[in-house]
Parts: C-alpha cells; sequence; structure tokens
C-alpha cells in the first residue's frame, strides 16, 4: 500500500536511465584530458586557429598548442548547458538539454544499400532525397542527415548538392557537414534564404554545423577553421572526433574517452575564443578498431558504452552531447543489424545522449540503408516506451479498480482500462504480434519484407512539405554561383 | 447528420450515455425502432468491427462500444413485438472443466454479444454435461468450447459425443478455440470449428448459424 508520506522514491522514481561513469570518475576523466591537453598539447594546423588560441592564453610552440587548465575551464563554463534546433520553420523541436534523447542518420557514406534494387552502389542525389523524406516520415526520427556522399555531382559540391536535397524534402532539423569554408558559406546562404536573415537564424537555427578532428591529438585546417566559422556565425557547432580504441586511442575504455573529450576540447576552446556562448555540441563516434578485421566497428558492445561513458562525462561538464545508436557491421539488413541496432539504442537513450546518429549505417558506416533507418525508427518507438519508465500515483496504483473487479474478474471493461491503455502502451507499426493465422493470412512475411513495403512506401508516397518557389529559385542560384566558383578554380 | 447517423457514430466512440438519450430522441420523434435497431445502432457496431479488424480500434474500445450498442438496444427492446428483435443466434460459452483459463473466453462472449448474438456465459470449469444441459435450456445454436491447457482440452470430446447422445448433435454446431487448440484438433474430434482469435471468432460464429 502507499505510504502516507511522501518517500523520496515518489519524487524522482520515473528515471530509466543509467550512469556507466560515477560524477568522481568523470572528473578524473576530464582531469586527465585537460592534464592531455596541458602536457602533450594537440597540433593545429590552421595559422589563423592557432593565433586565436594563442590570444587566447594557449602556448602555441610551431604547430602544437598546449592548453592552460584555466582556459578549458572558461570554455567549458561560457558554453550553453542548452542547445535548441528548430524545424525549417522555426519552431522548436529538440531541446539539448539534461538527459533528453533524440535520433538521427549519419552523413557521408560511399555507398547506399537500394531499398528498391538491393543493389550496394555509390550515392547520388535522389538517395539524399529519399533520406530526407523517410527522416521527414518518420516519427521517431528528430532531425535528417545526408545518408550519403553523392557521386553524381561536381565532386567538390557533393556537400552542397546533398544539403539542397535535404532541405527541400524535410523541414526536420539538419546536422550536415561541409568539406571546407567556401562551401560552408554556400550552406550558410541556403539556410538564410529560408530563415530571412542570419540574426533570424542564429534565433531559430534548423540546422547544426559539425566537423571532425584527426585522432590522436590533429586539427586539420579545414575542421578547426570550419568550426571557427560556425562559431563566428553564431550557430550551433558540433566537433566530433571519431576515435578507434587501441588504434587511435588506448586500449582501454578510460584513456579512449580521456581522449575523446580531449579532441572535442581543443574545438570547445577555440570556438568560444571565437564568439563566447556559441552554441558547442561535444562528440562524437567512439569505439574500437577489430583487430581481427581492423575495421572501426559500428556495432561493437563497446561503442555503446564507451558512447554511454563519453554522454556522462558531458553530462558532468553540462554541455549536450553527439553520441551513436541504431548502426551496425552488418552488410545487409539481417538479424545481425537488428541486434546491433537495437542494443546501441538502447544504451544511448539510457545514458541520455542528447543528439544520437547514425541510424541507418550498415557495413561499419561505410554503407547507409533506408530500410535500417525504418527498422530504427520501430526500435526507438520501444525504446521511448521503456524510457517513458513506471508512472507512480493513486490513480496508477489502480487499488480502488482492482477492488471493484475482484478475483476472476477482468479489466477490459472498466473505465480505468479505456483511460489508460493507449498511454501506457506502445502500438508496433513493423513488430509483428498477430496470431499465427493472422499473419499467415497477410502473406507470412517476415520483418525485413515488412520493412522494405514500408520503405518504399514512403519513398513513393509521402510528400514534404514545400519550400515557396521564390525560396527554391534563390537556392538555385546559390548552387549556380559556386559552380561558378569552382569551375573558375580548375 | 441524421439522427440514425449520429446513433451509429455514438456506438463508435462508446459513449453509452449519449447513444442512450440519442436513442430516446429518436423513437420520441417516431423513427421506427427496427430502422433505430438496423440503421444506427448495428450499423455503428458493424463498423467498430471492421475498424477493430484493421487495427484502428483496439479491444477495450470494442467493448465500450458494445456497452453503448446495448444501451441503446435496452431501450428499444421492449417496444418490439415478440420474435422481431433480430438475433443472430444463442451460443452457449464456456471454459471446459478443470481448467479457470477465462479471459480469452470472456472476449469471445463480449464479441458475439456485440455482433449481435444472445450469449449464455457458462464461466470457467465447465463439465460437458452443464455445457450441454445449458445448450438444451437455452435452445441453442452454438456451444463454444475454451481451453488453455492440453490437459483439459481433452475433456472436448466428451462435449460433441454427449450431444450426440442426447441426439442434439445435428441441431448444435461446436466451436472451439483456446492456446494449445488448432484447426487440426477441431477435425480430429469432430468439432464444425476453430478460431484462433475473438475476431476471428464472430466469423466462424456467423457462418455456422
Amino acid at each position: 500500500m502507499k505510504s502516507q508520506f511522501v518517500k523520496s522514491r515518489y519524487e524522482a522514481n520515473e528515471a530509466v536511465q543509467f550512469n556507466v561513469l560515477s560524477d568522481n570518475q568523470c572528473e578524473e576523466i576530464f582531469h586527465s584530458a585537460m592534464e592531455v591537453l596541458r602536457r602533450t598539447g594537440s597540433k593545429v594546423y590552421d595559422p589563423d586557429s592557432r593565433d586565436l588560441l594563442k590570444k587566447g592564453g594557449a602556448f602555441v610552440d610551431g604547430e602544437v598548442v598546449k592548453f592552460p587548465s584555466a582556459l578549458i575551464e572558461w570554455a567549458v563554463r561560457t558554453a550553453p548547458s542548452r542547445v535548441v534546433l528548430c524545424d525549417r520553420n522555426g519552431k522548436a523541436k529538440l531541446f539539448l538539454e539534461g538527459k533528453n534523447v533524440y535520433f538521427g542518420p549519419g552523413p557521408s557514406n560511399n555507398f547506399v544499400l537500394d531499398p528498391f534494387t538491393g543493389e550496394r552502389r555509390e550515392p547520388t542525389t535522389e538517395d539524399t532525397v529519399r533520406a530526407a523524406k523517410c527522416c521527414d516520415y518518420l516519427p521517431n526520427i528528430d532531425y535528417a542527415m545526408d545518408m550519403g556522399t553523392v557521386r553524381n555531382v561536381n565532386l567538390t559540391l557533393s556537400d552542397v548538392y546533398s544539403f539542397e536535397a535535404l532541405l527541400t524534402n524535410t523541414t526536420k532539423p539538419i546536422v550536415h557537414w561541409g568539406f571546407d569554408i567556401p562551401q560552408y558559406q554556400d550552406i550558410l546562404e541556403m539556410c538564410i534564404a529560408v530563415a530571412g536573415s542570419l540574426e533570424e537564424l542564429q534565433k531559430n537555427p534548423f540546422i547544426a554545423m559539425y566537423s571532425e578532428p584527426l585522432p590522436p591529438l590533429r586539427h586539420s585546417r579545414e575542421a578547426i577553421a570550419k568550426a571557427v566559422f560556425v562559431a563566428e556565425k553564431g550557430l550551433p557547432l558540433i566537433y566530433t572526433p571519431c576515435t578507434m580504441a587501441g588504434a587511435t586511442t588506448p586500449a582501454t575504455m578510460a584513456g579512449t574517452i580521456v581522449l575523446q573529450v580531449a579532441e572535442s576540447l581543443v574545438g570547445l576552446v577555440a570556438a568560444q575564443l571565437k564568439r563566447e556562448g556559441t552554441p558547442f555540441i561535444m562528440g562524437g563516434l567512439i569505439s574500437i578498431m577489430d583487430m581481427s578485421s581492423t575495421i572501426l566497428s559500428y556495432g561493437a558492445p563497446e561503442l555503446a558504452l564507451l558512447s554511454a561513458g563519453m554522454s556522462n562525462v558531458a553530462q558532468y561538464m553540462k554541455i549536450p552531447v553527439f553520441s551513436t545508436g541504431g548502426c551496425t557491421d552488418a552488410k545487409t539488413l539481417d538479424a545481425q543489424a537488428a541486434i546491433q541496432g537495437a542494443m546501441s539504442i538502447l544504451m544511448a537513450a539510457q545514458s541520455g545522449a542528447s543528439l544520437v546518429h547514425d541510424c541507418g549505417y550498415i557495413e561499419y558506416g561505410s554503407t547507409s540503408s533506408t530500410e535500417m533507418l525504418v527498422m530504427d525508427d520501430e526500435i526507438i518507438g520501444m525504446v521511448k516506451r521503456i524510457m517513458r519508465g513506471v508512472e507512480v500515483n493513486d490513480e496508477t496504483l489502480a487499488v480502488d479498480v482492482i477492488d471493484s473487479v475482484g478475483p476472476g474478474g477482468h479489466f477490459l471493461r472498466t473505465q480505468h482500462t479505456r483511460n489508460y491503455f493507449k498511454k501506457e502502451t506502445w502500438y508496433p507499426s513493423l513488430i509483428d504480434r498477430k496470431v499465427y493465422e493472422g499473419w499467415r493470412a497477410e502473406g507470412n512475411k517476415t520483418m525485413g519484407a515488412r520493412i522494405k513495403e514500408k520503405t518504399q512506401m514512403i519513398i513513393n508516397e509521402h510528400n514534404p512539405e514545400k519550400l515557396p518557389e521564390a525560396t527554391l529559385n534563390s537556392i538555385k542560384a546559390i548552387i549556380q554561383r559556386a559552380e561558378q566558383r569552382e569551375a573558375a578554380q580548375v | 447528420m441524421s439522427i440514425l447517423d449520429e446513433i451509429a457514430q455514438g456506438v463508435i466512440e462508446g459513449e453509452a450515455t449519449k447513444v442512450a438519450d440519442l436513442t430516446k430522441k429518436a423513437l420520441d420523434t417516431g423513427v421506427p425502432p427496427l430502422d433505430i435497431i438496423n440503421n444506427g445502432l448495428v450499423l455503428g457496431m458493424g463498423k467498430v468491427g471492421e475498424m477493430f479488424k484493421t487495427g484502428e480500434m483496439f479491444l477495450p474500445e470494442v467493448i465500450f462500444s458494445g456497452d453503448a450498442l446495448y444501451a441503446g438496444v435496452g431501450l428499444v427492446k421492449p417496444l418490439l413485438t415478440d420474435g422481431s428483435m433480430p438475433s443472430k443466434g444463442t451460443a452457449v460459452i464456456g471454459t471446459i472443466k478443470g481448467d479457470l483459463h477465462d479471459i480469452g473466453k470472456n472476449l469471445v462472449g463480449m464479441m458475439l454479444e456485440s455482433s449481435g448474438f444472445t450469449v449464455v456465459n457458462l464461466g470457467a470449469d465447465v463439465s460437458p454435461e452443464s455445457f450441454v444441459q445449458a445448450a438444451k435450456d437455452n435452445n441453442a445454436d452454438i456451444i463454444g468450447c475454451s481451453a488453455m491447457l492440453t490437459t483439459t482440452m481433452i475433456l472436448m470430446p466428451d462435449v460433441i459425443k454427449l450431444l450426440e447422445s442426447e441426439g442434439l448433435r445435428n441441431k448444435v454446431k461446436v466451436m472451439i478455440g483456446g492456446a494449445p487448440l488448432s484447426p487440426e484438433y477441431a477435425a480430429k474430434i469432430g468439432a464444425d470449428s476453430y478460431a484462433p482469435d475473438s475476431t476471428t471468432a464472430v466469423e466462424v460464429a456467423n457462418e455456422l448459424v
């Protein structure tokens, strides 16, 4: 029976989250990352960024930059503890704060698995349109990414063309990347064409831009310059190293998280020095090198564990995090894909990772699959139900209802059941829970067959909200200018 | 929307009070009682059945729709001359002797009732003798026999044998259901039909009468 008095567990028992690391362990990892940057430092290949860091108080010796801990702690304090991302219409959608979790696909795969032909081939802009449509349609996919570097266009503008495909085919927030500053400028102009002005875009950003350093402890000219560019424009920035335990970081989990955090901190300090208060999201992909095949695993249990640990440290630092889930090393949409996708999604949700990416990745990230994305959407639905936890109060304890039904009765006819069964229960759109005969009647379809049907239906039938004609023309003109610029350079 | 459409809509929404009020209003304004039943109440319930099958409605909603249906039927029924109240037939249902599992059997009962059958629910732990006696007493068209256990389903043939020895086998159809059962088992023991779930049970019953 319920206690007469309020107990602590009645105030705070809705959490299904877990922590991989205690606050003390998070502090040790954060301190170790600062010590790495103080003692070893990082190579920063962009002279402008080095100047910026030097003016901020870092020690520069050639290309190596070493960071006083006070500078890092200042940057951590200066970055906001929450970042809000909006949809294309400026409506706030993603609140990256606390232990909120949002899911989306990933970028820049070398191949796509065609959901119609089953062929593994190079991506085209049509594939980005398909990816955008799927992201737009699927209720548990919260933002869009390109799911492949397109090959049917001028290759130095692949990033610009795929951004156009995303921007014109979904209203959901977009996380994107670019080769270098000129392309970032193109992408920014397209965003301004939609938002109306840079200030409107800053107020209600529908884009977060990311770049990647090169672990261990190297920051390429473009990577750090792009981060500083995004900071200068006052837009949300993701700085996301991609680390492989045993190869580009130590083989130990703790050492890998230390280096992962250290890599992000360099981007954080540069961004905050450029513009204090830049919305910053630390990353990113953290897993192991498989010492047998030499791949960077996208489905290893360590990916889920390391990501959860990194998320805990980010929460300790009060900085939103770019994490990973819903991906696999499998080459096709098979049982392995389902196992690896489900486990990493559940772990990411329970660890409170803010922005989970790489749903829809197969073949250790080399290939993207809209079918995998559709399956992940269903998995996320299940996981979101688990994350809602068990609500405990007089009404949900239902002692009066139990009494009124009595031994041997049933609850199907009670108003209580009518009020709660939908709210308390998740219903699938792809998972089969029919009786055997019902399943037979619909043609004995496997999960894979149902996923394929749904994916094809979305691509064939979903019509995302269109941009106004004038905006579309502005976007086309921006691409034309970009083409002229690239042609002039050859 | 005509008042009959509103009644049908009330049944779909599972709003018993609303359906009762509308039914009274329809009767007061001179709508023929049989019209209210066929083109309002039963029409609405038919749509509920379709929507349950396609996954647009869920079980508790169907049950509330059934209750709303009967809130209307209860008001109209006394006004009909004897025998004109439409009923698809009478089904005697129960869980077989030794077995207390009854949630599935109760579901079948509610669904049969909602679709227009008269249902006599004997409860759980029902002996073959009680099934047959109740069928006689209620002039039943169907016996619906449920079992959850392989140890209790083996009593089902006794119901059929007893019907035969009483000379009732031609008059009373037997349908069976429950987790360990199958169409093959139904054929083996000489039952008329098997249903895997409550929706199918209604379809099967419709075919049997």
